[in-house]
């Protein structure tokens, strides 16, 4: 059985591009077939961040348009050999994507993979709707911040009534990563805490991923920090692939810094 | 030990929530369905044959889970 899961947002900047890379590179860790789709048409980023832009030949419109097959186009991750990667295209702009073709194309990748992973593009226009179309399940991507969070609830709004499965009365099922959290501002009360956007947004948690400066690092190197077995970030994400490949894996809330007696001596006066 | 310094000041986090709560509760109900003018031409037409209308307002509701319109048509007096 395999799965189509759209990672959306409602705002772009989120971190969606880079969850997408972890998440499909922790579920291929985890042994299974997997595939990442960038589909942002028009700007291309999952290649950089998954450190295969060099490698890009073909891109999936034209696999869509039949001017390239699809083993020439998907390109196989340097980091773990079940992954696989298939770009958006720079030259065309969102309008070439029509929703035959896109379920054509799915419909083949869903027989190479158990995982179909696709980044959608940042807004709630035609190319989100074309993403969610077809999908089983949505990974929604916020940061604990009032755009965010807003917006995003206007994208969940989207996907349960444009998807094709929101059409005929089921329901896609949603997952909730919250991304960027600083747990010390949460502890101040300074940051939205998981059960406050969970009120607010009544979706499934999936997973908490914490602010942690290694992620900019790693896309720096086009090596995702799920492969640094020190990131607390990476951590959190090897969770989450474990949740979607069916593991039970307990939430862990991250846990503020214990600061030294400067830091403590800073806070009395905060 | 001197938290009693800042609790005259709400929590930021806190003042998020409730702006949230709202602006969504707003987004959710604000968007108008594509039909909505052709329903109420409709709805005054049904009504007319029995009641003048003055006005008639419809609004869609939605939650998390369910979709409702929900309809109010206010009657012309005396006639």
């Amino acid at each position: 059985m395999s799965k189509v899961i759209a990672v959306i947002s409602g705002k772009g900047g989120v971190g969606k591009t880079t969850t997408t890379a972890n998440v499909g590179l922790g579920i291929a860790r985890n042994g299974r077939q997997c595939v990442v789709v960038d589909f942002d048409i028009g700007q291309r980023n999952l290649d950089m961040i998954l450190g295969l832009e060099n490698r890009v030949v073909y891109d999936m419109v034209q696999v869509m348009d039949e001017e390239a097959r699809l083993d020439q186009a998907l390109i196989r991750s340097k980091a773990n050999s079940n992954l696989y990667f298939l770009p958006a295209s720079q030259t065309k702009d969102k309008s070439v994507l029509e929703s035959e073709k896109i379920e054509k194309l799915l419909k083949d990748l869903r027989k190479r993979f158990e995982y179909v992973i696709l980044d959608a593009p940042a807004g709630i226009e035609s190319g989100f709707e074309h993403t969610i179309e077809f999908a089983d399940e949505a990974i929604i991507v916020v940061n604990p911040e009032v755009s965010s969070i807003r917006d995003s609830d206007r994208a969940i709004g989207i996907l349960d009534s444009k998807s094709r499965k929101g059409k005929e009365g089921g329901e896609v099922k949603k997952h909730l990563i919250i991304n960027r959290v600083d747990p010390g501002m949460v502890e101040r009360g300074e940051m939205l805490a998981t059960d406050d956007i969970l009120e607010i947004l009544s979706v499934d948690l999936l997973g908490i991923v914490p602010e942690d400066k290694g992620v900019i690092d790693a896309s720096n190197q086009g090596h995702p920090v799920v492969l640094d077995d020190e990131s607390e970030a990476g951590a959190a994400y090897r969770r989450i692939a474990k949740r979607l490949c069916g593991e039970r894996i307990p939430l862990v809330e991250p846990q503020a810094k214990k600061e030294g007696l400067v830091g403590k001596l800073k806070g009395l006066f905060r | 030990m001197f938290s009693w310094l800042n609790k005259k000041k709400k929590k930021s986090a806190a003042v998020a929530k409730d702006r949230l709560k709202i602006a969504i509760m707003s987004d959710r109900t604000g968007h108008d369905l594509p039909f909505m003018e052709d329903l109420k031409r409709d709805i005054i037409e049904v009504i007319k044959k029995y009641k003048e209308v003055s006005n008639i307002e419809i609004r869609k509701v939605s939650h998390q889970e369910t979709d409702a319109i929900a309809i109010e048509v206010e009657l012309e007096e005396h006639k």
